[in-house]
């Protein structure tokens, strides 16, 4: 029963984001011009920026991340969705659990366009074996992204100011996510190709996850608990 | 009616433990200054170490508490655990900013430069600032039961992050940081360690003080409303 329920739930929201493709061409398009800036904003000609390659690619989809986390309760809110989810029998862990999935979704089609761009101009070496290790890690930053950010925004729907509470909410619980994750892509990527500190960058993502699922799981059904 | 001023409940334990915590602060600044032995490589800035890991560590059981009472008030909805879980979390904030000012300190004499960014504990704790920071922010966009829920919900969720930035430290490898407390043991002789533990009675003492003074505050300021509304309606 509940399986069925969670899969109807993000099958809801992928046919929303696919009829109206509004969430999901912004997040890469913002992602595409984040690079550019940062870039930019780094301002070296000739210099070699290949030691910031994880900096780079997280950094930027962090911020990613809290444009599409900030966008995923937008038509439950405007269109009202939310108040028939929350009269009917579904209970409050499959509604928060369906949304992580949808956010989860949304950053791997994200990092499917933005991680071989980044390996086009920063990656040393073996190109698909180190852009495959990348996406290991990703998706398992995507599941900590995915766990807290339904969370945070969740707490953040029905705050004053909510678009600007989500990031100060949401950012600090991701900076570990950053750390570990451009540590993680460096060390394949950019820097000595060090498998073994790949593996613990990748264990302390897993941790998160893991930490993160317990709270999730625990705090889901209080969000919505009006 | 009782004869004498009337007391609010808690106030006899807020005089007691803010007697103890001074008492035990005045006893550990004269025996981390006076009789503690200076340190043979680092000299007096060693010092500052008694205050800043005894802080750090009354912080980390500032937000563990704050955790409890969140759970507590999700299981109970009871106001008393919001009050106790956004005063731990006050205190725990006002902690850790001294925890990373007084690391600062520590680093401007250890390694020459007030920050050092590759060190992942200096750093994290920054995060944890920020993030009980953003606990504030959050209680104050949000109305009355759903401030105290939210509240509750990220008192438990920050607590989570409390032992990912202790993970970050050994995933990264620092050896900048000087690690007091490994696995073996202290990582100290025992006449420093004396010190060490009283200094860390005397900032967990404080806390509870700091924490029974709010508490009564809270109190008084509800008898007050309660009083005000009643002379209001006669």
């Amino acid at each position: 029963m509940r399986r069925r329920q969670l899969a109807a739930l993000v099958r809801k929201d992928l046919r929303l984001e696919l009829r109206t493709r509004e969430t999901i061409v912004a997040m890469v398009l913002f992602a595409i011009v984040m690079l550019a800036i940062l870039q930019f904003g780094f301002g070296t000609r000739d210099d070699d920026l290949t030691r910031f390659v994880g900096g780079l690619m997280w950094v930027t989809l962090a911020f990613t991340a809290v444009l599409g986390v900030g966008r995923s309760y937008v038509a439950e809110r405007e269109q009202r969705v939310l108040d028939g989810l929350l009269v009917s029998p579904v209970p409050r862990v499959v509604m928060m659990s369906a949304k992580a999935i949808a956010i989860f979704l949304y950053m791997t089609v994200v990092e499917v366009v933005v991680i071989p761009l980044v390996g086009i101009f920063f990656v040393k070496g073996p190109y698909w074996e180190s852009i495959g290790w990348i996406a290991i890690a990703a998706l398992l930053a995507n599941l900590c992204i995915a766990l807290a950010g339904t969370l945070f925004s969740g707490l953040a729907l029905f705050t004053r100011a909510r678009d600007l509470i989500l990031p100060v909410l949401f950012l600090p619980a991701l900076v570990p996510v950053v750390i570990a994750a451009a540590g993680a892509t460096y060390s394949v990527a950019g820097g000595p190709h060090d498998m073994s500190e790949w593996r613990g960058y990748c264990l302390f993502l897993l941790a998160y996850a893991i930490l993160f699922s317990l709270v999730s799981v625990a705090t889901y059904d209080a969000v919505f608990d009006d | 009616m009782t004869e004498g001023p009337a007391r609010m409940p808690g106030e006899r334990a807020a005089v007691i433990w803010g007697s103890i915590a001074t008492l035990l602060v005045v006893v550990s600044t004269i025996g981390i200054f006076l009789v503690a032995p200076e340190d043979a490589d680092q000299g007096v800035i060693q010092r500052i170490f008694y205050f800043h890991v005894a802080i750090a560590i009354a912080s980390l059981v500032a937000f563990a508490v704050a955790c409890v009472a969140g759970i507590l008030y999700l299981r109970t909805r009871n106001d008393r655990w919001d009050d106790v879980g956004e005063a731990s979390i006050r205190i725990g904030l006002l902690f850790s900013v001294l925890v990373v000012i007084t690391g600062s300190i520590w680093a401007k004499a250890s390694w020459g430069t007030w920050w050092v960014w590759s060190d992942p504990r200096l750093v994290t704790y920054l995060i944890v600032v920020l993030i009980y920071a953003a606990y504030f922010v959050l209680r104050s966009s949000a109305e009355d039961d759903r401030k105290m829920r939210y509240s509750a919900i990220y008192a438990i969720a920050g607590f989570a992050s409390v032992p990912l930035s202790f993970y970050s430290v050994r995933v990264a490898e620092s050896f900048v940081h000087p690690v007091v407390f490994t696995s073996g043991g202290a990582n100290m002789p025992g006449s420093m360690l004396i010190w060490f533990v009283v200094s860390q009675a005397a900032m967990l003492a404080l806390f509870i003080a700091l924490l029974e003074v709010d508490l009564v505050g809270r109190r008084s300021e509800r008898a007050l409303r309660r009083l005000a509304l009643r002379l209001e309606g006669t």
